[in-house]
């Protein structure tokens, strides 16, 4: 049964006339202040030359003209289908309806076994990743950490490796260049059995953060950018501004720009491959005042999170963006009532693929295996309100009430079996409901023993590779892989 | 409370209407400009300091503090300041290392550093090796302070550093670095003579960097 794709949109922060105001707002920016650029982009300022947009060579400028940006728009997809393995774990992106999981370039991780912080490795994404599989919540699988016990020159591969050994899941990441892209493809070729298949059913994706808050275009991700996009590639194009920082400090200034940035985005890969499915990426965000470094669990990133998605609806292109970010160290109440809050702002507000959502700590910089399983809780719990209640005569139960009658029980009644369980949502665990001497008798365990027991479980069961032997073995001698069993 | 302790306590707080009375209440009452710059607005920038090193305070309101001590001295001080009272620590030229763009800390802390007391060279982002080591036989800096911001360019310090041994100048300057995928340890493997963690921090190493510099 699915539990994923249900549809959001019952949280709407901005009104009909804001969304106007805004989109409006975000068009002269990008017609009157224009985008810069580094070095590196002459290809892309002809491309957009040629295509109707200003380009000021010597103020290191691009402005783009209203009418031509709302027609490149046009062109992107309003649906993009994200595949897994199998038909289940399909990605349908459109409209309102919500898919969340992992994701994020932490730096470090919470061990499973001590507790204590350290540097991320290579088998963590791959075992994060099993753990992602086997988690009913979690609805694609975007690398979570970095690698750091390898190479950088080795990443793409060896990161790319592990997610799709570890899960069916769609799998989901950033790349260090084309070089890197082409290794994705060749892997996901070899995977699907040639390319062909795999365009048509693209288990993959990639990011790419081609701008550079405030308005600038990094040369390096603009590249990868354009050749995803040429190979019909599912891109995000992620940006991420930082209120008070690479944004004005207030949401409505934050979200004009985000939405400009993803405007001149979108518009420069539908130049480049016009109709090549993309992703809006825009995640507005704050900066931490205290330390200028990013905040996660701030109130206003869910609010944020759920207006942008209104954004990117208004010109019909699915969202990627983020919820479930926390300033916590651990898995602790501050972890969960900040995740808590901005997942279900997040769902509610109907983002399509909303990533971070699973497994983060420390705003960006850490992920736990405890926490991924706390957060499955949460995801499942936000994407039950999606469900909401239904009312038909099965459900209003009339007859069960008469047969039953005035005064009787109905914990015998076989409607009550029938559905007990579908009609309400299951933990996966952690959530504890015994009574207080159970609880003690079990050790009076707390949410991060409990997640923990969860965590350790299902990483003992045995592994299922998700890559068949022999592709497994042409990937081992075709690339430099770390991954050891 | 000493008019100073006064003064360094409304620019702690911001208060730039309380800041430019109590320091016309100062001179009125006969103290010297450089006393009420030390001991006053300085004093001020050092609670400020300790309030950052707690993530206590806004950066905005660090930023806006400094701007006030800068507008408070030009009105009111700079005609009765030498220029070595202004900058007793010297200069310091800044740097964010080839192929890095990052600027948003290395602005604080020349701001801070400012503040404190130094002159500040500030070369910009992706700045090339020879160029930073002719600014510094241009300038003769006590300081040179290197900023990196990802794993990717922290290799470019280690060369920045490199280049000033190559070049016959790296005991003419203390080097200072920062950046958030720095540490003490990777400081001590590169050469340098000082690692700084935030703005807070990078005054007291500056500082002390300059002192033992006059010392040697």
């Amino acid at each position: 049964m699915s539990q994923a794709g249900f549809v959001g949109g019952q949280y709407q922060p901005l009104s009909k006339e804001q969304i106007i105001t805004i989109h409006s707002a975000a068009l002269k920016i990008l017609a009157e202040t224009g985008f810069t650029y580094e070095n590196g982009l002459e290809e892309v300022l002809d491309l957009l030359s040629a295509a109707g947009m200003m380009v000021d060579r010597e103020a290191g400028r691009i402005y783009f003209p209203k009418h031509i940006i709302s027609e490149l728009i046009e062109r992107s997809p309003s649906r993009v289908l994200l595949c897994g393995r199998e038909t289940e774990n399909d990605l349908n992106l459109k409209g309102d309806h919500v898919y969340l999981g992992t994701g994020g370039a932490a730096i470090w991780v919470l061990d499973l076994n001590s507790g204590q912080l350290r540097d991320s490795t290579l088998k963590d994404i791959y075992d994060m990743g099993r753990l992602a599989d086997r988690l009913r919540n979690i609805h694609f699988y975007l690398r979570p950490c970095i690698p750091k016990d390898i190479d950088k020159e080795l990443y793409d591969e060896n990161v790319f490796y592990a997610c799709f050994k570890a899960t069916g899941k769609h799998v989901m990441a950033g790349v260090n260049d084309e070089k890197g892209l082409d290794t994705m493809l060749n892997m996901a070729a070899g995977i699907a059995g040639k390319e062909s298949d795999f365009l048509e059913r693209p288990f993959a994706s990639v990011i790419t953060s081609f701008a550079i808050s405030p308005l600038k275009l990094c040369t390096q991700s603009t590249k990868i950018m354009m050749a995803a996009v040429r190979q019909h590639v599912p891109v995000a194009l992620s940006c991420a501004p930082m209120a008070g920082s690479t944004s004005p400090i207030t949401m409505a200034g934050t979200l004009v720009l985000t939405h400009a940035e993803q405007l001149a985005g979108i518009a420069l890969a539908q130049v480049v491959s016009p109709g090549a499915p993309v992703l809006y990426g825009g995640i507005p965000g704050m900066a931490n005042l205290n330390n200028l470094g990013y905040l996660g669990g701030a109130v206003e990133f869910g609010i944020m999170n759920a207006a942008i998605h209104q954004l990117a609806k208004h010109i019909n292109v699915p969202n990627y963006n983020s919820s479930g970010l926390s300033d916590a160290k651990i898995p602790d109440a501050q972890a969960g009532w900040e995740k808590g809050m901005s997942t279900l702002l997040v769902a509610m507000g109907g983002s399509n693929y909303v990533h971070h959502a699973a497994g983060m700590l420390d705003s960006m910089l850490a992920v736990s295996y405890e926490q991924l399983v706390i957060d499955d809780e949460i995801i499942g719990m936000s994407n039950q309100v999606l469900k909401g209640i239904e009312v038909d005569p099965e459900h209003l139960a009339l007859d069960v009430i008469d047969e039953i009658g005035p005064g009787n029980a109905f914990i015998k009644s076989k409607h009550t079996r029938k559905h007990m369980l579908s009609e309400y949502y299951t933990t996966n665990g952690v959530t504890n409901r015994k009574k207080y001497e159970r609880w003690v008798g079990d050790g009076s365990p707390d949410t991060w023993d409990r997640a923990r027991r969860i965590a350790q479980a299902i990483l003992s069961e045995s592994e299922q590779s998700y890559l068949p032997e022999s592709v497994d073995a042409w990937i081992r001698k075709t690339y430099d892989i770390r991954l050891y069993h | 409370m000493t008019i100073y302790q006064a003064i360094a306590q409304a620019l702690a707080e911001c208060d730039q209407v309380k800041v430019e009375q109590s320091v016309t209440q100062a001179l009125a009452d006969g103290c010297q400009a450089k006393a009420i710059l030390d001991e006053g607005l300085m004093g001020g920038m050092e609670i400020i300091g300790g309030l950052m090193e707690r993530e206590e305070i806004l950066i905005p309101e660090v930023i806006g503090a400094a701007e006030i001590m800068a507008d408070v001295i030009d009105k009111k001080l700079k005609s009765n300041l030498m220029d070595e009272d202004m900058n007793p620590y010297g200069k310091a030229v800044f740097a964010t290392v080839r192929g890095d763009i990052h600027d948003i800390g290395k602005n604080l802390v020349i701001m801070m550093l400012e503040s404190a007391g130094f002159e500040l060279v500030d070369l910009g982002v992706d700045v090339a090796e020879d160029r930073i080591v002719a600014a510094v036989k241009e300038h003769k800096p006590k300081l040179l302070c290197l900023s990196a911001l990802l794993t990717t360019t922290m290799p470019m310090i280690e060369t920045t550093i490199q280049a000033t041994v190559e070049s016959g100048i790296r005991d003419q300057v203390k080097i200072l670095i920062g950046g958030a995928p720095l540490d003490e340890a990777f400081a001590r493997e590169v050469g340098a003579d000082g690692y700084a963690l935030d703005a807070s921090h990078a005054i007291k190493v500056a500082k002390d960097l300059v002192m033992v510099s006059e010392a040697d």
